[in-house]
């Protein structure tokens, strides 16, 4: 560490170009914690789920829709704590444009099956109290200020159906651009010839304990299986990664680029490296000249470069995340429902900064410490 | 005057590994750029030649696909024999189709996605261009048999010729691939409607298909369905119904190419800068005996500038190199219009190409103009002097 005070000294030599390099590592590694969060959030429904909460499901596709009798039949099978009907609605509000989740679902048991949703007790009560009531996410109220008490219409082009709602609370936890609202209110709206009455898209159970979870589906499984709609019973997080993964080629694209960006990081500092150690030849040689070994040398231009490289991860690593921890950009990015950085892409993208100052700078130093005394004054750089 | 464009490129020959990497900086820039664009075109184009020109889709008044769309056997009648409406040898060419979704793993994977099945009449291969089956034959109607494209064949477990999938109760074999030449049905299972009717017990369509005469009926048939109170129906032309799925699918991709792009060039531009200051700073005598030759500041600067921007131009013929094996890349993801897989190539087509040398060679200029500015500014005395 003694040479720490010389390290510095050679950043600050060319002050416009460690400020150049910094930034450049800086952008880079806001990009590459930008779309690591896409991807992370893309794949975060499997690692936030309920390990207890199962979704039956048609088993053909989505497409298909199970009977609302299936809610009594599972309730009977052992294990099930609770269960009740949750349908995609996909309701418009006002415009296309504004697009979030809404779901039809039993307002008296959403509470106990969805239990990471955050309210107060009059506010559940007012909408279970009330059949036109529905709950909307704290962040659809930042989106589109709703407030309790207002009365909202949403237009349905699945059920062909405008619906008007009178909104009773606010709730946090869970995702929380999302809209839920009664079943039954509904149902009963519906023709009785339109193929939606009495149908619903899924079912979500809540099992007594974790060894329930996999008898559950089994025995849900088994006994729908010769009946006009038969199904399939996932555990939460496999629901939710047989969701990610309709988006299928893109996500390894999505790495592909991440390595792409890394790659061109390494190209930035490894040119810069280059350039500075080439033009300090003549002084390499006064150094050797002076009696210092071969090792020390090239310690000096690998601690240059990690500094560098440190320096612009501490910038961009954190700046990145005060960026994200204090503007939530969940609300202007429809595919995510929170847009945090983890601490593992933070971690990486600390990790993948240091390794590119390590290699940038490898080669130069490891080229120009070995020239002899005579080579490197005789240099005309 | 101005100086001999040799004197650049020569310079950008002495500094080789410099150029170089700055080269490669800019061109991976541009590359990352265009692979993403080249996703979402792949998106685009299939979405937009899907359509014929003179066909009509007829949904459901109010529906967004074909998914969540409803046409009664009445409804049909009424349209089929609209005036209007082409006719083969005197029967109309109108094609009442039935679509349904069956969830499969991907090959190699436990999940997949949703695949659209289409159920199909006589009509509706005569009212697609290019369909061609390429191995197996065609089902036969009122069979539970099925063709699937061969994209899907090749991307999901279980659709080769001779498997079978299950739609409620009924299992439909296997019988034949199909191509379609680029188009959103590449992503598609066909059988007969009938028999896709039964499987799933429904009695009305998804979509009716029709062939107009020409191309003012094809206004003229839309407006009259849409407009008809009793019908409760919509009528647009199959080119706008794909084309209109464009942006949901490919919306935030390009959103997100714009965002990337944009990042690195800021980052890109920034080691530009940094080669550009390098390399004026080592040719600060020769830029003070060119002053002395009686080269003006402005011939300095344009010159430093011009180097900069062929080093962008090659930056960018590196990068479209690096994205070009792309086009032959085929890949799938979700279309959320339709619930189900797209599959679809990346496409780096001429005017992403023009995009990526424009891109290239901005992201050139703003790399070299302070380090030219500050070449054309030296004062000759200083400049002659330094070491």
């Amino acid at each position: 560490m003694k040479y720490s005070k010389l390290i510095l000294k050679n950043i600050l030599r060319n002050k416009r170009r460690t400020l150049l390099t910094i930034s450049s590592l800086v952008v880079s590694l806001f990009l590459i914690i930008t779309l690591a969060t896409i991807l992370t959030e893309m794949e975060s429904g499997s690692e936030k789920s309920n390990p207890l909460r199962l979704v039956t499901r048609h088993k053909v596709s989505l497409a298909f829709t199970l009977p609302v009798s299936h809610r009594q039949k599972i309730a009977a099978v052992p294990g099930v704590k609770n269960v009740m009907t949750f349908s995609w609605f996909g309701g418009i509000y006002i415009d296309e444009k504004n697009f979030f989740a809404n779901f039809a679902v039993d307002a008296d048991r959403l509470r106990e099956i969805m239990s990471e949703l955050q309210m107060s007790e009059p506010e559940w009560q007012a909408f279970i109290n009330d059949k036109q009531g529905a709950i909307v996410g704290a962040k659809l109220v930042k989106l589109y200020g709703f407030k309790p008490g207002q009365r909202i219409t949403l237009k349905s082009p699945i059920y062909n159906q405008t619906v008007e709602f009178n909104i009773r609370g606010v709730c946090t936890g869970g995702d929380e651009k999302t809209m839920f609202f009664h079943h039954d209110y509904l149902n009963d709206m519906l023709p009785d010839t339109l193929w939606a009455k009495n149908q619903v898209s899924t079912l979500s159970i809540l099992a007594k304990s974790p060894d329930d979870v996999p008898k559950i589906s089994e025995a849900i499984d088994s006994f729908f299986i010769n009946t006009d709609a038969p199904t399939k019973t996932e555990t939460e997080s496999e629901f939710a990664a047989s969701f990610q993964a309709m988006y299928g080629g893109v996500k390894q694209f999505m790495y592909g680029i991440i390595a792409a960006i890394s790659f061109s990081l390494l190209l930035v500092m490894g040119n810069t490296m280059a350039m500075t150690v080439r033009e300090r030849t003549k002084e390499v040689g006064t150094l050797k000249a002076l009696g210092f070994q071969r090792g020390t040398i090239g310690m000096l231009f690998v601690g240059e470069a990690l500094l560098v490289a440190m320096i612009g991860a501490v910038i961009g690593v954190g700046g990145t995340m005060l960026l994200y921890r204090s503007i939530d950009f969940s609300l202007f990015i429809p595919i995510v429902q929170s847009f945090v950085p983890t601490t593992a892409t933070l971690a990486s993208a600390l990790i993948i900064s240091i390794l590119v100052g390590l290699a940038s700078v490898v080669y130069s130093a490891y080229r120009i410490s070995g020239m002899t005394i005579a080579e490197a004054l005789r240099s005309t750089e | 005057m101005a100086l001999p464009l040799k004197y650049n490129l020569r310079n950008l020959v002495v500094r080789k590994s410099s150029t170089l990497t700055t080269a490669f900086t800019i061109g991976l820039t541009v590359g990352v750029y265009l692979m993403v664009m080249a996703l979402a075109q792949g998106i685009d184009l299939t979405l937009a030649t899907s359509g014929e020109p003179l066909n009509l889709i007829v949904l459901r008044e109010g529906s967004t696909a074909e998914l969540n769309s409803s046409i009664s056997q009445e409804n049909l009648r009424d349209i089929q024999y609209l005036d209007g409406v082409a006719r083969e040898s005197d029967k109309p060419l109108a094609a009442p189709e039935l679509i349904t979704l069956v969830y499969k793993a991907r090959k190699g994977m436990s999940q997949g996605s949703n695949i659209q099945i289409r159920g199909i009449g006589p009509m509706s291969t005569k009212l697609r261009s290019g369909f061609l089956v390429t191995a197996g034959r065609t089902f036969q109607p009122g069979l539970a048999e099925a063709i699937v494209s061969r994209r899907i064949s090749e991307r999901f477990q279980g659709m080769g010729i001779g498997d079978k999938f299950r739609v409620q109760t009924t299992d439909f074999t296997i019988v034949g691939l199909f191509d379609s030449g680029g188009k959103a049905f590449e992503s598609e299972t066909w059988v007969d409607v009938n028999a896709l009717a039964s499987a799933t017990k429904r009695e009305s369509f998804s979509s009716v298909l029709l062939r107009v005469k020409d191309a003012a009926s094809l206004d003229a048939l839309s407006k009259r369905i849409t407009d008809d109170q009793r019908l409760h129906l919509k009528a647009l032309p199959e080119k706008r119904f794909y084309e209109e799925q464009q942006g949901a699918a490919s919306g935030l991709l390009k959103a997100l190419a714009v965002f990337i792009g944009f990042i690195m060039a800021i980052g890109a531009a920034f080691a530009g800068m940094n080669a550009m200051y390098a390399a004026v700073a080592k040719r600060t005598k020769e830029i003070g005996t060119l002053r002395v030759l009686g080269f003006k500041r402005r011939s300095i600067l344009i010159a430093f500038v011009l180097e900069s921007l062929a080093i962008s131009i090659l930056g960018a013929l590196i990068g479209i190199l690096l994205s070009l094996p792309l086009n032959f890349v085929s890949t799938g993801t979700a279309n959320f219009v339709t619930f189900s897989e797209i599959a679809f190539n990346f496409r780096v087509t001429p005017p992403l190409m023009l995009y990526a040398i424009i891109f290239g060679s901005i992201i050139g200029l703003l790399g070299s103009l302070l380090p030219s500015i500050r070449a054309a500014r030296f004062k000759i005395v200083d400049a002659l002097r330094s070491s």
